[in-house]
């Protein structure tokens, strides 16, 4: 349940902390972000510059940039086709290019395992753990 | 399924749980909570037959004769787990009885003038007749008279209370003989 003004958690290391969704990228009507969709995102905080430890500085975003992001976890529940349920703590998104890889070179938290059947291989795999 | 940030997940029997997970009820303190009757002593936990059941993280090639013993061996195991289970009850509740039959014993020491409440009663009701009849008579007759009836109640209450007693006494005597006829 991710749409306009949804403030997220990037679990990335691109230096952004909080995003806010502007737009949910979708063909569909409905106009509800889910895991694995792509939303664009206005970065609200941001690590500073300064302490530039991780990443290279192409990638580095800054309060108030405009990026791709992909959800990886929501805090609304969601369905698998086994029947299960599953719930996370937070709504989080990692930060994409146009074509779909991840801006970070780490990811910090748990992810969903759907994004790998949409082919986000690369952020799953960076991953310390899909549930 | 609910996943908490440091990947552990929480399956949640029934939305009992999940709102005491909310409120942060822990639950080794409930104790309607498996948990609990675990860590209390209160249920089997230590058993061969239960870690058949238990999650292995070890893949398992399929072989249709393991599959068929498998199956024929979990209502088995089932079966002897139920027996168990109960065996361990029944040593758990063993004791209970003499417990409280002692428990009651001396609750019928500590207070004897419970059992005829009855009694009490009437003779207290006789009293204030008898203060009123004699309140009408002269007054050195009453002294006399007063006297003479508290020296009977007294002879009265001591034999009742010694009968009571003796009474108690046999009933256990007679529960004992029962038990141990039992016990054959």
């Amino acid at each position: 349940m991710i749409y306009l003004k949804t403030l997220l958690n990037v679990i990335d290391n691109s230096g952004a902390q909080v995003a806010e969704c502007i737009r949910v990228i979708r063909h569909g009507r409905k106009n509800c972000a889910q895991i694995g969709d792509q939303i664009s995102v206005v970065i609200k905080q941001a690590r500073p510059v300064t302490s530039d430890i991780t990443g290279n500085a192409a990638s580095r975003v800054k309060r108030r940039d405009i990026c791709r992001a992909v959800v990886v976890r929501t805090k609304a529940p969601f369905r698998r086709p086994d029947g299960s349920v599953v719930r996370f703590d937070d709504n989080a998104c990692v930060l994409i290019n146009k074509n779909g890889e991840p801006l970070g070179t780490r990811i910090s938290l748990v992810v969903a395992k759907e994004l790998r059947q949409l082919e986000y291989n690369k952020i799953v795999a960076l991953a310390p753990k899909t549930i | 399924m609910f996943v908490r940030n440091d990947a552990k997940e929480f399956r949640f029997c029934r939305s009992k749980c999940h709102k005491a997970f909310k409120q942060r009820r822990n639950p080794r303190k409930l104790k309607w909570t498996k948990a609990f009757r675990k860590a209390a002593g209160k249920e089997l936990v230590v058993d061969s037959t239960l870690t058949f059941a238990a999650r292995r993280n070890v893949p398992v090639r399929y072989n249709r004769d393991l599959v068929a013993t498998t199956l024929k061996a979990m209502t088995r195991i089932e079966e002897i787990r139920r027996k168990r289970e109960r065996a361990f009850y029944k040593n758990r509740m063993r004791g209970n009885k003499d417990k409280d039959l002692a428990s009651d014993r001396k609750l019928v020491e500590m207070n004897p003038e419970l059992l005829k409440m009855r009694e009490v009663e009437l003779r207290r009701k006789a009293e204030k007749l008898e203060a009123k009849n004699n309140a009408m008579e002269e007054e050195d007759v009453e002294e006399e008279e007063e006297a003479s009836e508290e020296e009977e109640m007294m002879s009265v209450d001591e034999s009742e209370s010694e009968s009571e007693e003796e009474r108690v006494k046999v009933k256990i005597a007679l529960k004992n003989k029962r038990k141990l006829r039992l016990t054959r």
